[in-house]
């Protein structure tokens, strides 16, 4: 205690003698500009943090009910789409339709063009 | 402005007055009037036949691309739509909604009161003759009647009656329609008179012009507007004297899909909008989207069920800082045709 005493005692208007030791180093404590201004700071950036959070949290709000609005329906519908899709093929290549585009399509004329030829050429 | 945002504000073939279904009408809209004309045209020669040009859109249906991507017809409650074909030309059409409607208030906060009714209608569509009617609850009557009265001359007549005087309203068009220019002439109540001319001046380029009189508010004005369509996207803009100017462009990326967009601009009350929308048109629904400079996002989705039933979803949000805030939302059915 006597050690931070004499610290403290160093301080401009510090001095004071007719208080008790400890409430004259709380008041020079709350007194010095350094701790002023560090309480400032503090409720200054609590402030901020504050509005920074809440205005985060507002537009988190609006992109997030925009985008169950816009975004979400489009999402289900295609992915709706999309097994629509992939059914109608796994039924079209259980029917055994050939799928159009294909070497398989070929394959059949080609055979039938080949006899064909062989006639001709006999 | 009157007569122009008039028209611009409502969609000329209205989906509900039509008993064909939503997902239909829309692909078949949605979709540039004659592509394969200007392909034709594109593909055969480079050379423009100037004496051969097509027939443009009419003019008040000259921005229904976008249109119809960013003015789905959103609603708040229940709605439920049946439609009965008697047989093919005549049809009966039953509805009922339940919702709450919006009052226009002087104070800036949103009035809404519950309200119910009940719609009956019937239509009689023929290929040179379509008449319309839709009776509600409340004793409102609208009626329209489109005759050929010759190919190129249509007579349509518009007609909303209520019960509350000075709030009935009528309406006589007729429509010429030539070989590459449409005109029409326009009759109101009210001492409205009405002309619009729209002429195509290249394959994919249109001009028009329109002047009206509104003969009781002792007030005219005159409009200009340009489309230019090609099969891939279409871009129109509108000047008139009242004030407004409006530009609007719809791209169709693929079969499905489209994205339109659009900037108003009313020189009168300083207002400045501008709004994008997608358009997806699915096997089993069509998806509206759209998003709003006022803040305003809002979408619409028709899902077909089974054949002949489908399902509607809308939603609507809009939010401004410290003003007008509004959450609707709605679901109804369709049912029939």
């Amino acid at each position: 205690m006597s050690s931070s005493q004499g610290r403290r005692g160093s301080l401009p208007g510090a001095g004071r003698s007719g208080d008790g030791v400890l409430a004259r180093v709380s008041s020079s404590i709350s007194n010095s500009p350094v701790v002023y201004r560090g309480r400032r700071a503090a409720s200054d950036a609590a402030t901020v943090a504050k509005k920074l959070l809440w205005s985060t949290g507002r537009a988190a709000w609006i992109a997030g009910t925009t985008f169950l609005v816009l975004v979400v329906p489009l999402i289900i519908e295609m992915d709706r789409e999309q097994q629509m899709n992939e059914l109608e093929m796994q039924q079209a290549s259980l029917l055994g339709a050939p799928p159009p585009s294909s070497v398989v399509g070929a394959v059949p004329s080609k055979r039938s063009i080949c006899p064909l030829s062989a006639a001709v050429s006999r | 402005m009157g007569s122009s945002v008039s028209h611009a504000g409502a969609p000329p073939p209205s989906p509900a007055a039509a008993p064909t279904p939503p997902i239909p009408v829309g692909l078949a809209a949605a979709l540039p009037p004659n592509p394969e004309v200007q392909g034709d045209a594109k593909g055969v020669s480079e050379k423009v036949d100037w004496l051969n040009l097509p027939c443009p859109v009419a003019f008040e249906e000259i921005q229904r691309e976008a249109l119809m991507s960013l003015k789905p017809e959103l609603f708040e409650g229940l709605r439920f739509d049946f439609t009965k074909g008697i047989n093919q030309t005549f049809a009966l059409s039953h509805s009922v909604f339940m919702g709450s409607m919006e009052v226009p208030s002087q104070s800036s906060d949103i009035i809404k009161v519950p309200t119910a009714h009940y719609e009956f209608g019937a239509n009689f569509l023929d290929p040179k003759m379509m008449l319309i009617g839709r009776i509600l609850t409340d004793g409102r009557l609208n009626a329209r009647v489109k005759c050929d009265l010759t190919d190129n001359l249509t007579l349509k007549i518009n007609a909303q009656l209520t019960n509350e005087p000075h709030f009935s309203q009528g309406m006589f068009n007729f429509d010429y329609k030539g070989q590459d220019f449409r005109s029409q002439f326009q009759i109101g109540n009210n001492a409205f008179y009405g002309a619009n001319y729209i002429q195509s001046v290249s394959p994919r380029l249109s001009l028009g012009s329109e002047v009206f009189w509104l003969g009781h508010q002792r007030k005219s004005g005159i409009g200009f507007a340009a489309r230019y369509n090609t099969d891939k996207m279409v871009t129109t803009g509108q000047v008139a004297s009242t004030g407004i100017v409006a530009l609007s462009y719809v791209q169709k990326v693929s079969e499905k899909v489209s994205l339109a967009s659009e900037f108003m601009y009313n020189h009168m009350t300083r207002d400045v909008t501008s709004s994008f929308g997608y358009d997806y048109i699915l096997r089993q629904c069509r998806l509206r989207g759209k998003l709003d400079s006022n803040g305003v996002v809002a979408a619409f989705l028709e899902e077909r069920l089974n054949m002949g039933v489908n399902l509607l979803l809308s939603a609507e949000v809009r939010r401004i800082d410290h003003s007008k805030k509004d959450y609707k939302f709605g679901f109804g059915m369709t049912v029939g045709e």
